[in-house]
């Protein structure tokens, strides 16, 4: 049985989320202990239970100790079934972490299958949606894998009420990454969406945001989402390069002006571009799974977080993979998967 | 895995909200529902007629942000909100009619919403166990938290299970129990285990506790520091009021317990409250309860039980609530076999009985208590006591000796440590003085069993009550004339025997007459003297 220290780095929940995936992939069951142990309320939240009973569901799963706090879990998975799943989410849960520990397992198989997944779609605690569809997936689906996603509605915390759907049909042949540069900047933009909130909000952010990068008034939109469910405000940002999108996300807070919000942003994005990396923080720790489960490759990112070297040790705990870090410049790190990375 | 249940009012401030901006405040019963760390399968909503509409959006929104909740309304129509009567009585009634299953499922009861009246109550059915389950309490979020969740906190209201408040209580327990023992470490395994018990019955119990025990046991002294401990604890205000009853007699006897009014009978010139209405609100220390007369009994009867008892002389009851406290020495349900005390009685004071023991049966106490004595002396007469090391193996070699008597056990000793403490003026008490008193000791015991024999002699004619009003001079006088009285064919033949030096100087000499007015002085005549 392989054994985890869920009090080993950081991000217990990621942690969490990696060991499910590879577990179900792989089919070797595993024991997670002291799981979030030095955190102020230890143990498991509902929202990794939320991953546990969606990882179960399409797994045939048996666990144990998948209780709210507890700090144990052992995790037994049976045969990956294809299929339609629908899973409801409260604001508690967050719907793109949810898709994130189950749509490679769902991938490995060779039926097609679609996951509803309803609740928050945009929510700080979490990846938003958009960074799941226009920056991870489309990077996969250059890998092989043949996963879509669309937001129906957007959920906002704290109402929640979003709705995500996602197909996943049978990868074709799994191609290595080779993200060494970004490429060409083939286009840039923002977004300033309100939902049941003062369009002005997002007229500010948008102007504010432009300003700040000196980027054209017309890439840099303002829009009202009256389909959404519940008050919520988020500026989003993207680079378009040639090999890469890379999303970045501030959320509109109580008492903070949007001219913040959009200084937030833009000094967020001026950072990763002066690093000169393809890759960021967030895309790094999620393309490592898809990497490992197959044909490996390389991408050229900042400073890991603590959170990459953490996934790695539990990628390392289910498969013989090489995984090696190498220091580029001052700023920037190549990560190689697989022998001929 | 049992299924976590939350009960609570919906706040009809803090819950409302139509537009969408409702999001944007905390809503406490929708944040219940959205804690990270807590799960709720079940939420019983309760709310009035006016609220529905309200309600059925906070349940909706509820099952939007958790739909793992199931929302289950319950209606309830209060007049008052703030009547503590009609708010306690209305919960009372939906606790009694909810069907709680404990085994299968984890109540919690939110007291966040509703008013501090509905708070107070939910608090006192949930400590009763009327609602068998924990309070919650949600909070909202703090300065610079993003978001509308807040936090929870989650109150058991069973103690024990604070380790913390455990060992307070366990610390409480042994301080309460050393302050019964007047502080003195006694190593009587029994003892100790009978003065724990009745700290526990002391700080929880109001119903009558009875003290029996020889007499010099510390019956008095202990239902003293009962009392003590109980204002110590907040559990009496009223003052502590002790009795010897025993040295109630007659009218006197209703008189003193219940008091009179005005012109109850001749010299009643002014209202009495009487002992039991003194004792309004503390306690009430009966020794001696067997020496009670049946009409006493049969209204301290009423008076534990309904708290009320008719004055001398009144027409109107009065009442006192106080806790009784029973002492004896006798064997009650002996005294209940011979008619002398009431069953009821007994049965009402046979509650919490406590048999302490004699000083000779706590052979390993007399040292600690001989310590105390002499603490004591020290304190009051401001010098330091002690014994020398040879006098004190002396002095504890005899009070263990069988020889030891101890008839009037603590008392004995009391007095036997202020004779050895005043015969030594250095503040050493050494052999010399030890031999002596273990004498005088000695004396005391052979005395007191002649005086027994003087006691057995006119327990033949008295009862215990009426023995204990007799002096020993008059009892050791009336012992020999009952003796010459049961030797004499005759009251005159006794009567010239015992004025036979009196009689011949005086002019009339009627002896009989004058015998016969002495027996009467105790009760007694001849004619009961010769049947016996």
């Amino acid at each position: 049985m392989i054994i985890i220290d869920g009090s080993e780095g950081e991000g217990g929940g990621q942690v969490l989320r990696t060991a499910l995936t590879l577990s179900m992939v792989t089919g070797k069951p595993f024991t997670i202990e002291n799981i979030r142990a030095r955190r102020s309320k230890p143990g498991l939240m509902r929202q990794h239970l939320a991953c546990v009973k969606a990882a179960a569901a399409i797994s045939g799963a048996s666990h144990e100790g998948a209780v709210i706090g507890s700090g144990k879990l052992i995790f037994r998975p049976g045969a990956l079934k294809a299929g339609n799943y629908r899973f409801d989410i409260g604001s508690a849960g967050s719907t793109t972490l949810v898709l994130q520990t189950i749509m490679l397992a769902l991938a490995a198989l060779d039926a097609p299958s679609t996951i509803v997944v309803t609740g928050g779609t945009h929510n700080m605690a979490a990846p938003c949606f958009d960074f799941l569809g226009e920056s991870f997936l489309p990077i996969i689906r250059r890998m092989g894998f043949r996963i879509e996603a669309e937001c129906l509605r957007r959920g906002f915390y704290p109402a929640g009420g979003g709705e995500i759907r996602m197909t996943i049909g049978p990868s074709e042949a799994h191609v290595s990454l080779v993200l060494d540069t970004a490429g060409r900047r083939l286009g840039q933009g923002a977004k300033a969406i309100v939902s049941h909130l003062p369009y002005d909000i997002a007229r500010r952010e948008a102007a504010a945001f432009a300003d700040a990068m000196g980027w054209t008034a017309e890439t840099c939109v303002a829009h009202s989402d009256a389909a959404a469910i519940g008050p919520g405000n988020v500026l989003t940002a993207h680079l378009e390069c040639e090999h890469v999108t890379e999303i970045f996300t501030t959320f509109g807070r109580q008492g903070v002006s949007g001219d913040r919000i959009a200084q937030e942003l833009a000094k967020e994005i001026k950072d990763h571009l002066s690093a000169g990396a393809p890759v960021g923080h967030y895309l790094a720790d999620q393309l490592l799974l898809p990497m490992v489960l197959t044909k490996g490759g390389r991408f050229v990112t900042s400073r890991p977080s603590a959170h990459c070297s953490t996934n790695i040790e539990v990628i390392r705990s289910f498969l013989n993979t090489p995984i090696a870090s190498t220091r580029l410049d001052d700023r920037r790190w190549m990560i190689s998967v697989g022998e001929q990375g | 895995m049992k299924k976590r249940v939350a009960i609570g009012f919906l706040g009809t401030t803090l819950d409302i909200g139509k537009q969408e901006n409702r999001w944007e405040r905390w809503r406490p019963t929708v944040a219940l529902c959205m804690q990270p760390d807590l799960q709720v399968d079940r939420l019983d909503l309760i709310h009035d007629n006016h609220a529905i509409d309200l309600a059925s959006r906070v349940s909706g929104d509820i099952v939007q942000v958790s739909p793992e909740t199931r929302v289950v309304l319950h209606r309830l129509n209060l007049k008052d909100a703030w009547d503590f009567q009609e708010v306690y009585a209305a919960l009372y009634d939906f606790a009694k009619a909810y069907s709680f299953d404990p085994d299968s499922e984890d109540y919690l009861v939110n007291i966040t919403t509703g008013t501090h009246v509905a708070q107070i109550c939910w608090f006192l059915l949930t400590e009763a166990r009327y609602v068998p389950g924990r309070l919650i309490q949600l909070a909202p979020p703090r300065r610079g938290d993003t978001g509308v969740t807040g936090s929870h906190s989650i109150v058991d209201l069973d103690l024990s299970r604070y380790d913390r408040i455990a060992s307070r209580f366990r610390k409480e327990a042994e301080e309460g129990a050393s302050y019964l023992k007047s502080g003195i470490v006694t190593r009587n395994a029994a003892f100790n285990r009978m003065i724990d018990s009745i700290e526990k019955v002391a700080i929880r119990s109001k119903a009558p506790f009875l003290l029996t025990g020889p007499t010099g046991a510390g019956k008095s002294q202990l239902a003293r520091r009962i009392y003590e401990l109980k204002k110590a604890r907040r559990q009496v205000a009223g003052p502590f009021v002790e009795v010897n009853c025993a040295t109630l007699r007659g009218d006197q006897a209703m008189s003193a317990l219940f008091g009179h009014i005005k012109g109850a009978f001749t010299g009643a010139q002014t209202d009495r409250p009487g002992l039991l209405r003194s004792a309004h609100g503390g306690v009430l220390f009966m020794d001696e309860i067997g020496e009670l007369g049946p009409d006493e009994q049969a209204m301290i009867l009423r008076a534990i039980e309904d708290k009320r008892f008719l004055p001398v002389g009144a027409d109107k009851e009065a009442g006192s609530d106080f806790q009784l406290i029973a002492g004896t020495n006798r064997d009650l349900s002996e005294d209940v076999h011979k008619g002398k005390f009431r069953e009821d009685l007994l049965a009402r004071l046979n509650l919490w009985t406590f048999e302490l023991p004699g000083l000779k049966s706590r052979g390993e106490d007399i040292e600690p208590n001989i310590d105390f004595e002499l603490q004591r002396f020290s304190e009051t007469e401001g010098e330091a006591m002690s014994f020398n090391k040879e006098a004190r193996a002396l002095y504890l070699a005899f009070a263990m000796s069988p020889e030891a008597l101890w008839s009037a056990n603590f008392r004995d000793l009391s007095a036997s440590m202020t004779r050895l403490a005043t015969l030594s003026p250095n503040g050493r008490i050494n052999e010399e003085t030890v031999r002596e008193e273990i004498e005088r000791l000695r004396r005391l015991w052979k005395g007191r069993a002649d005086e027994d024999g003087v006691d057995a002699t006119l327990r033949e004619y008295l009862d215990g009550m009426a023995l204990s009003r007799i002096d020993l001079f008059d009892r050791i006088q009336l012992v020999e004339v009952i003796r010459v009285c049961r030797a004499a064919s005759s009251l005159s033949e006794a009567g010239r025997k015992l004025f036979s030096v009196s009689r011949l100087e005086k002019s009339s000499q009627n002896d009989a007459d004058r015998l016969k007015k002495y027996l009467a002085r105790f009760g007694m005549d001849w004619r009961r003297l010769r049947e016996n």
